[in-house]
């Protein structure tokens, strides 16, 4: 009966999600939005592939479409260079840079992290990130910053290598919600949240129906063991 | 140690009164039957992972456009699709004639492609959307070797393809000869003439529909 | 054997008498009524090394052991394997509890003095599987090639570099010569799976020494009359049953809903050769170990203190001179022994943070403590301790 539970339960949880998604995006959605027109276009997801994104409940269609807009390497061409095709499901979401030389020196030295573990990776996981994002100011004017660097209050340095990636208004989002800066460095976070942790959802899910099955299990046990012992006790005391 | 002979040996314990067995009965069936049904539950995450990264709800749309501007007639070129290799052949009038003689039509076990091998439509006398082009998924439907491609001969100008395996033949459409192992005709998979010099294979105009998954054998 | 009326027979039993083996030993098998909840935790240790076993193979269906693959494998086992993350999440809180599980199980042996005459042979091959466990436990977490799994082998390759003597040639045969990389990684797996297979075998011989000398139990006196004892069927297999529930739902608990508890979040980002992370913390079993090799400022010394402060335990049934077993009527050593639980958590907590000022003073208390209660105490305290009586029967003992 358990055996049948479990990929029941899971196609319960799937539904759950789409009808969601039909209503209105989930802070997962946008930030994704967020990410395919700002993030992504510096910012690597080398461990995602374009199927996960299903996990925030975007339909295949809408999946497919972005995957085919993105370019992928695909061996090599009659005459011997590199060429690339559409991504599939399948693929890597991966860098926006063909290696990481290239990444550098668009980003004056610098490697942008990787965002599969980044709100893993990053103390203070995904509120760090989100704190990051608000917390650039216009420079004071007495304050001297290393060049390529930008005044930002979240750290103790007071600055980032990050030019600000994000202000008000910088994407339409599909869902009508008002695009403002803090709006977006919460839907981003709230996503990257999900890309570091995609089975949390289910991982609370299942985490339920076992410790709920567990429970019944000691009570049985429980006055099992009670039932047993009685007759020791009875003639040891 | 001397304490191993004091051992006693265990005796039965005290008489079990005679209306708490059959409730303890009823008590450890039901236990016993909740842990098994427990660890059948755990066996779930690990056999699951035996399916490995297959994601079969989403589908996975694998097209790939060839160009056989370079195909010659007569000659095959090999691609691959789905980690399978797919023969692309230019057929000459000789090779398109034998697909329609009498004599060796008889010899074949489903001369007209009755069996799901082929998308609707690749299913006619010569297999494919269109006569000159040919397309086969080249594994033989005995045991999954891959035919060889014998190219016309002037002795043999019909073409055809033999497994190595275990000697199933097929002609050049890939239909299989009646005195050998392999059961079904080659599949053919999904094509689209984009143009006279392009094919996409993985894409059926003709039977949009068709899903690989679904034919017979592969 | 106590039931006449069944005599074994039949095909099987003549051949291979497994049925009446099995009844004999957990079924009929005599254990004190006495037993503690305390005396679950070697079937708890059982399990979860059967749970780690067997998600092992399942993971290793999956793993690359290659330094350019090892990392985006495990990702992939994380995110795309079905149902891989709950295998790998199995895998991960399977050691934790195997060593809660065991450190009890030890403490259980030092405070009821099961490691005495005639159980020697029985604390060794705990002791063998403590460090099998180890072991498996190092090399296991080298396997996803993070940055917490890089410096780790790194520091512990080093550590075993200043061993005199031996030390070099273990390092080279464990690295393959050419520093930690992709020959490295391979003998790493291997080791890995080979321990946890050997672990197995030392089971089947601890197993078999405790059903030679039975258990002992809470008073330390063996049990003498057939009142003392009840059948191992159905009074331990419901305790333990009940234990066991208890169990797996802190497991579960771990697993479903604090899996970060049982990573270094550093972990998760790939092994990069050339940064070394800003805080390198050993996983929590390790700690009480990690913070004795910090405690004196001599690399050799540190190591020759942490891996004597496990080789002591080897020489415990020996150093141990009081006839009697359970600290429960050895009132000093009772609270000696507390002290040595308490400076062993400390280390832990030391080992777990950097080792200045406050936490290098408490590392080496711990460790002076460590050393002074296995050295001094256990030999020289029966001269002086006076003993409570003992109870006569095990009878009235609480079950």
């Amino acid at each position: 009966m358990k055996r049948i539970f479990f990929p029941a339960f899971l196609a319960f949880l799937a539904t759950g999600i789409c009808k969601n998604a039909a209503l209105a995006d989930t802070p997962q959605q946008r930030g994704f939005q967020v990410y395919r027109q700002v993030c992504s276009t510096c910012h690597s997801l080398d461990q995602v592939r374009f199927a996960d994104l299903s996990g925030i409940g975007l339909s295949v269609a809408d999946i497919k479409a972005y995957a085919a807009s993105r370019q992928v390497p695909d061996g090599v061409d009659d005459d011997g260079d590199p060429k690339t095709r559409p991504a599939h499901l399948s693929d890597l979401i991966g860098s926006p840079y063909p290696n990481e030389a290239m990444a550098r020196m668009a980003n004056h030295g610098d490697l942008p992290p990787d965002f599969s573990r980044l709100a893993m990776t990053e103390e203070g996981g995904a509120a760090r990130i989100e704190t990051i994002l608000r917390s650039y100011a216009p420079k004071p004017a007495d304050l001297v910053l290393p060049p390529g660097s930008y005044y930002n209050t979240a750290f103790a340095q007071n600055h980032i290598g990050m030019p600000p990636p994000l202000h008000d208004g910088q994407v339409k989002y599909v869902d009508g919600t008002a695009a403002t800066l803090p709006q977006m460095a919460q839907d981003v976070s709230a996503y990257l949240d999900w890309v570091a942790h995609p089975h949390s959802m289910e991982r609370t899910h299942i985490g339920l129906g076992v410790l709920a099955y567990l429970a019944v299990l000691t009570v049985l046990l429980a006055i099992m063991k009670r039932r047993v012992w009685k007759r020791v006790k009875g003639t040891g005391s | 140690m001397t304490q191993d002979a004091d051992r006693p040996t265990p005796l039965p314990s005290c008489p079990v009164p005679g209306g708490g067995t059959r409730r303890r009965d009823v008590l450890s069936t039901v236990i016993v039957g909740a842990g098994c049904a427990g660890a059948c539950a755990l066996a779930y995450p690990f056999l699951d992972s035996l399916n490995g990264t297959k994601n079969t709800e989403l589908g996975e749309d694998d097209l790939i456009d060839v160009d056989i501007s370079t195909l010659r007639p007569g000659q095959q070129l090999v691609v691959t699709w789905r980690g399978w290799p797919v023969f692309i052949q230019r057929r000459t009038p000789e090779m398109l004639a034998s697909l329609r003689m009498v004599d060796i039509t008889q010899r074949l076990r489903d001369p007209d492609s009755k069996i799901l091998q082929q998308p609707r439509d690749a299913v006619n006398w010569h297999r494919s959307v269109v006569p000159e082009i040919g397309v086969l998924i080249g594994i033989c439907t005995h045991l999954g070797c891959v035919p060889s491609y014998a190219t016309p001969s002037p002795n043999d100008r019909s073409g055809k393809y033999s497994c190595p395996c275990h000697g199933s033949q097929f002609d050049v459409a890939g239909r299989v000869f009646k005195d050998a192992p392999a059961p079904y005709n080659l599949p053919v998979p999904p094509v689209t003439m984009l143009s006279a010099t392009h094919v996409r294979i993985g894409q059926s105009k003709g039977d949009p529909d068709f899903s690989i998954a679904s034919i017979q054998q592969i | 054997m106590n039931e006449p009326n069944t005599p074994p027979t039949g095909w099987l039993e003549t051949r291979l008498p497994i049925v009446s083996a099995f009844r004999r030993e957990y079924v009929d098998f005599a254990m004190p009524r006495n037993l503690s909840y305390l005396w679950n935790f070697g079937a708890f240790a059982t399990i979860a090394l059967g749970l780690l076993i067997v998600s092992g193979i399942f993971l290793a269906l999956n793993y690359t052991p290659s330094p350019t693959e090892a990392f985006s494998s495990i990702e992939t086992i994380d995110r795309h394997v079905a149902s891989g993350w709950l295998v790998r999440a199995i895998h991960m809180g399977g050691v934790s509890m195997l060593f809660v599980a065991l450190y009890v199980h030890m403490a259980r042996s030092l405070y009821y003095g099961s490691y005495k005459a005639p159980r020697e042979l029985l604390w060794l091959t705990g002791l063998g599987l403590f460090i099998l466990v180890m072991i498996a436990a190092f090399a296991g977490y080298i396997l996803p090639w993070g940055q917490m799994s890089y410096w780790g082998a790194t520091v512990v390759i080093n550590a075993l570099n200043a061993v005199p003597l031996i030390g070099p040639s273990l390092a080279s045969w464990l690295l393959g010569g050419e520093g930690l990389g992709s020959v490295a990684l391979h003998r790493i797996y291997v080791l890995h799976f080979v321990t946890a297979f050997s672990i197995i075998g030392v089971i089947v011989l601890h197993v078999a020494a405790l059903h030679v000398t039975g258990s002992n139990n809470p008073t330390g006196i063996e049990p003498k009359t057939a009142e003392d004892v009840v059948p191992f069927h159905p009074y331990y297999t419901t305790k333990d049953g009940l234990g066991l529930c208890l169990f797996l739902m802190v497991y579960a608990a771990l697993i479903f809903f604090a899996p970060d508890l049982l990573t270094l979040a550093n972990n998760y980002a790939m092994a990069n050769p050339l940064v070394t992370p800003g805080d390198i913390t050993p996983e929590w079993y390790f700690a009480p170990f990690y913070a004795i090799l910090r405690a004196v400022p001599s690399k050799l010394g540190g190591l020759l203190l942490s891996a004597g402060s496990l080789a002591v335990l080897f020489a415990v049934p020996w150093l141990d001179r009081s006839p009697i077993r359970s600290a429960r009527y050895r009132p000093v050593l009772r609270w000696a022994l507390l002290g040595l639980f308490l400076a062993f958590i400390a280390l832990g907590v030391a080992g777990m943070h950097k080792p200045t000022g406050f936490w290098l003073g408490v590392s080496r208390l711990g460790v002076i403590y460590y050393y002074l209660y296995f050295l001094v105490l256990l030999p020289f305290l029966p001269r002086v301790e006076i003993p409570r009586s003992l109870p006569a029967t095990l009878r009235g003992e609480g079950a």
